[in-house]
C-alpha cells in the first residue's frame, strides 16, 4: 500500500515536472515572439500555418502573446499545394473559425489550371504565366513539361516556394513566423531563432522567425496535450509528419503519434520530400 | 591522444596539386605543408565517383560489396559508429547529396550537417567551402569552450571543385586574369558542353580545365583558412589531419568529361596527405582509400573494426605491399535499375587491369611505361592471366 502511494507520488512529481517544462518552453517562445514585435511592426509580420502540429502550436503561442500584449494577430497564411489531405483542410477551417482567424489561402492556380487540378497530369511550361516560367528558369529546370506532383522539383517550387515569396513580396512582409524545430534534423542543431534571408532574383528579403525551435517532437505533444491545443485527426491514426497527401505515410498505423517510439524512429520517415531534395541537388550537379 | 580530422575534396585530381608535380601553382598552401606531413604517392580510390568511392573512405568497404547499392547498406559500418561508441566526439560537415542523411550517411555522428535544408542556386548547387568552414569553426569553438577532454573526429568535405565550374572573379584573377567570361557563360558551357560530354572542340575542353583549375586554387584558400582556424583555436598541434579526394575528373584524356564509370588515373589516382605525425616524408607503397578508416581507428588507439576491409597505414613499416581494387556502374544504366554495366579494376605495382563485365572487354596498362593508359597490352603481357585471375572473383560476386 505504502509502495503504491509512493509510486503515485512519483508519478505526480513527473507530471508536475512535465508541466513546468512545457511552461518554460512556451515562455522561451514568447520571448522570441516579443523580440520580433520589438524589432518589426506586427503589421509587417505574418504567420505560416500548415495545419500540422508544429505550426499549430506556434500559432497558439503567438496568439497568446498578442492577447496578453494587446496586439492584433499578424496575417496568417497557408499554402494549398494542390494535394492536401481533406482532414487538414477541415482542421484549418474549423480551427480558424474557433480562433477567429482570417486565414489567407494561397494557391498557384496557374499551375493547377495547366494540370487540370489532377495529380500526375503533365504541365506544359509554355502554358504557364511569365512569373512561373521565370521561376522554373531560375531553378535551372530546362524541360518543356513536367509531371504535376506537389513534391517533385518543379511542383514543389512553383506550388510552395513561389507562393511563399509572392506573399512576402505583395504584403511587404519583413518577418515570417515559421515552425521549424531543431530536433527535426541533425542539420538544424545550430539553427538560430532569427534567420535573415537576403533578397535575390524573385526573392524578397525577409527574416524568418522560428519561435518553437527549441521544442522537440515530444515537447510539442506534451504541450499540445497540456494546454488542449487542437490538432489534426490524422495524428490520431498514426501520422507523425504531414506533408502532401500522396507523399506522407503514417508511422505506426493506428497508433497515435504521441504514443509511438518518437525518440528512436525518425519523424519524417513517412515523407518523400527529403528524397526529392537530394535528387534535385544531384540533377543540379549534372547527374540526371 | 590527438584528434583526427578527415578533409576530403570532391573531384580533386591528384595531378592538380603542386606537391604531386603540377606546375601551375594552384595549391600553394597544401604544398607548403610538405615538410610537416607524410605524402602517399600511389594512392588509389575505390571508384571513379562519389557513390562508388565514399563507401571506401568512410566504411572501408567496396561499392558493390552488398549488391545493388541503394543508399548506405545497414550492413556497412560507418567510421563514426565505432568512434562514437568509444566516446569520441564525432562531427560531419558536407554538401554532397549522395552522402545525405536521407541515404543513411548520418549514422553515428554527434553532429551531422549535409546542407540539404539550405537554399542553393543552379550555378553553385552546394554550400561553399567558406560556409562549411564557418560551420566547422562554430562547432570547434563550442567544442573548445566546453573544455571536454575527449578527443574528436571531424570530417569535412569541400564541393567547390565539382562541376558546374563557375568560379568567382577573385579566384579567376588569381589564376588567369585573361579569362573574362561571366559566370552565366561558364554555366552555359556546363550545360552545352560538359553535360553533353562534348569533347569535339579542344578549345572548349581547355577552357573547362582552366575553370576547374581556378576552383582548385579557390579550395586551397579554404584549406588554408581551415588550418588557420585550427591554429587559432589551439587545436592544430593536437590533431592529425588527413587530406584526400573522393575521385578526380576527366578532360578528354579518354574521350570524355566529368567523372563517369572509367577506371583511368585521372579519376582513380588519389592524393593522400597526412599532417601531424612525428615522422614525415613520402611513401611510395600502393595504398587504397579503404585504408583510411582503419588508419583513423588506429590513430585513436582502438581495436581494429572487423567489418573494415582495409588496413591501417600506420605503423608504416608494418603496412604490407598489396593490390588495390575498385568498381563502378555506368551511372545512366544504374538509374534505370540496371547493374549490368559494371566495371572493375585491380592494380598491382605499376600494372592495372580493367574489366567491363557487360561486354567482357579487358584492358591492361603498364603505368610506368604508359602513364596515360593509351596502350592496352592485355593480349601481349605475360601478366594478363595472373591479374585476370585476381579480378575475376570480384565480378558480380554478390550473385553467388
Amino acid at each position: 500500500m505504502a509502495q503504491l502511494t509512493k509510486m503515485n507520488e512519483r508519478r505526480k512529481v513527473t507530471e508536475q515536472e512535465k508541466k513546468k517544462k512545457c511552461a518554460e518552453l512556451v515562455s522561451k517562445s514568447k520571448e522570441v515572439i516579443r523580440e520580433t514585435f520589438r524589432n518589426f511592426n506586427p503589421i509587417d509580420t505574418a504567420i505560416t500555418w500548415t495545419g500540422g502540429k508544429d505550426s499549430t502550436t506556434n500559432l497558439w503561442i503567438i496568439r497568446q502573446v498578442c492577447t496578453e500584449d494587446n496586439i492584433d494577430l499578424p496575417k496568417v497564411m497557408t499554402i494549398d499545394e494542390g494535394d492536401a489531405f481533406p482532414e487538414i483542410t477541415d482542421f484549418l477551417i474549423k480551427t480558424s473559425k474557433k480562433w477567429n482567424i482570417d486565414l489567407q489561402w494561397l494557391c498557384n492556380f496557374d499551375v493547377l489550371k495547366s494540370a487540370m487540378s489532377h495529380l500526375g497530369n503533365t504541365v506544359k511550361v509554355k502554358d504557364l504565366n511569365k512569373r512561373n516560367q521565370a521561376e522554373l528558369e531560375r531553378i535551372g529546370s530546362k524541360e518543356d513539361s513536367f509531371t504535376f506532383e506537389a513534391e517533385s522539383q518543379q511542383g514543389n517550387h512553383l506550388m510552395k516556394t513561389v507562393m511563399f515569396n509572392q506573399f512576402v513580396e505583395e504584403n511587404n512582409i519583413k518577418a515570417m513566423f515559421m515552425a521549424l524545430r531543431r530536433d527535426e534534423q541533425a542539420a538544424r542543431k545550430s539553427d538560430e531563432y532569427f534567420t535573415k534571408k537576403e533578397s535575390g532574383y524573385l526573392m524578397p528579403e525577409h527574416t524568418r522567425v522560428s519561435a518553437i525551435l527549441h521544442f522537440t517532437e515530444r515537447d510539442i505533444w506534451n504541450t499540445t496535450k497540456l494546454y488542449n491545443i487542437p490538432y489534426c485527426s490524422l495524428y490520431e491514426i498514426g501520422y507523425r509528419s504531414l506533408g502532401a497527401r500522396t507523399t506522407s505515410n503514417p508511422g505506426e498505423v493506428g497508433v497515435p503519434a504521441w504514443e509511438q517510439d518518437i525518440e528512436n524512429v525518425p519523424e519524417r520517415a513517412g515523407r518523400r520530400q527529403d528524397k526529392e531534395k537530394a535528387m534535385e541537388r544531384m540533377r543540379q550537379l549534372g547527374y540526371m | 591522444m590527438k584528434n583526427v580530422i578527415l578533409l576530403t575534396i570532391d573531384a580533386l585530381r591528384k595531378d592538380a596539386l603542386g606537391c604531386y608535380g603540377n606546375k601551375d601553382g594552384l595549391t600553394p598552401f597544401i604544398d607548403s605543408l610538405q615538410g610537416e606531413c607524410i605524402r602517399f604517392t600511389r594512392g588509389q580510390a575505390t571508384g571513379p565517383y562519389t557513390q562508388a568511392s565514399f563507401p571506401g573512405i568512410l566504411t572501408s568497404s567496396y561499392y558493390l560489396e552488398y549488391g545493388k547499392p541503394k543508399g548506405l547498406s545497414p550492413q556497412r559500418t560507418l567510421i563514426s559508429e565505432p568512434l562514437k561508441r568509444a566516446g569520441i566526439a564525432t562531427a560531419a560537415f558536407h554538401s554532397n547529396p549522395y552522402l545525405c542523411d536521407f541515404l543513411g550517411w548520418n549514422r553515428g555522428w554527434d553532429f551531422f550537417y549535409d546542407s540539404m535544408d539550405d537554399d542553393v542556386s543552379p550555378q553553385m548547387p552546394y554550400i561553399k567551402g567558406n560556409v562549411i568552414n564557418a560551420k566547422v569553426t562554430e562547432w570547434l569553438s563550442s567544442y573548445s569552450a566546453a573544455g571536454d577532454s575527449k578527443p574528436f573526429f571531424l570530417w569535412l568535405h569541400y564541393m567547390d571543385i565539382h562541376e558546374p565550374y563557375t568560379p568567382e572573379k577573385k579566384y579567376v584573377d588569381m589564376v588567369d586574369s585573361s579569362i573574362t567570361i561571366s559566370q552565366d557563360e561558364m554555366y552555359s558551357m556546363f550545360q552545352n558542353t560538359l553535360l553533353k560530354r562534348d569533347v569535339s572542340n579542344p578549345e572548349k575542353v581547355t577552357l573547362l580545365k582552366k575553370l576547374y583549375d581556378i576552383h582548385v586554387r579557390e579550395v586551397d584558400t579554404y584549406v588554408q583558412n581551415f588550418f588557420n582556424t585550427l591554429e587559432k583555436l589551439g587545436i592544430l598541434k593536437d590533431s592529425v589531419v588527413i587530406i584526400t579526394n573522393d575521385h578526380g575528373d576527366e578532360f578528354n584524356e579518354h574521350g570524355g568529361l566529368s567523372h563517369d564509370d572509367k577506371m583511368y588515373s585521372e579519376l582513380i589516382d588519389m592524393p593522400l596527405i597526412i599532417y601531424g605525425r612525428d615522422k614525415n616524408g613520402t611513401c611510395d607503397t600502393l595504398v587504397s582509400n579503404i585504408d583510411i578508416a582503419p588508419t583513423i581507428v588506429y590513430l585513436f588507439d582502438l581495436d581494429p573494426v572487423e567489418k573494415f576491409e582495409g588496413l591501417s597505414l600506420f605503423p608504416l613499416d608494418a603496412y604490407p605491399e598489396k593490390g588495390c581494387f575498385g568498381e563502378a556502374i555506368d551511372q545512366k544504366a544504374q538509374r534505370g535499375g540496371d547493374i549490368e554495366k559494371d566495371s572493375y579494376f585491380y592494380r598491382e605495382k605499376d600494372l592495372k587491369i580493367i574489366c567491363h563485365a557487360c561486354t567482357d572487354k579487358w584492358e591492361l596498362y603498364d603505368l610506368k611505361q604508359d602513364p596515360n593508359e593509351v596502350n592496352n597490352i592485355i593480349d601481349t603481357s605475360p601478366d594478363t592471366e595472373r591479374l585476370r585471375g585476381k579480378l575475376k572473383p570480384r565480378i558480380r560476386r554478390w550473385l553467388s
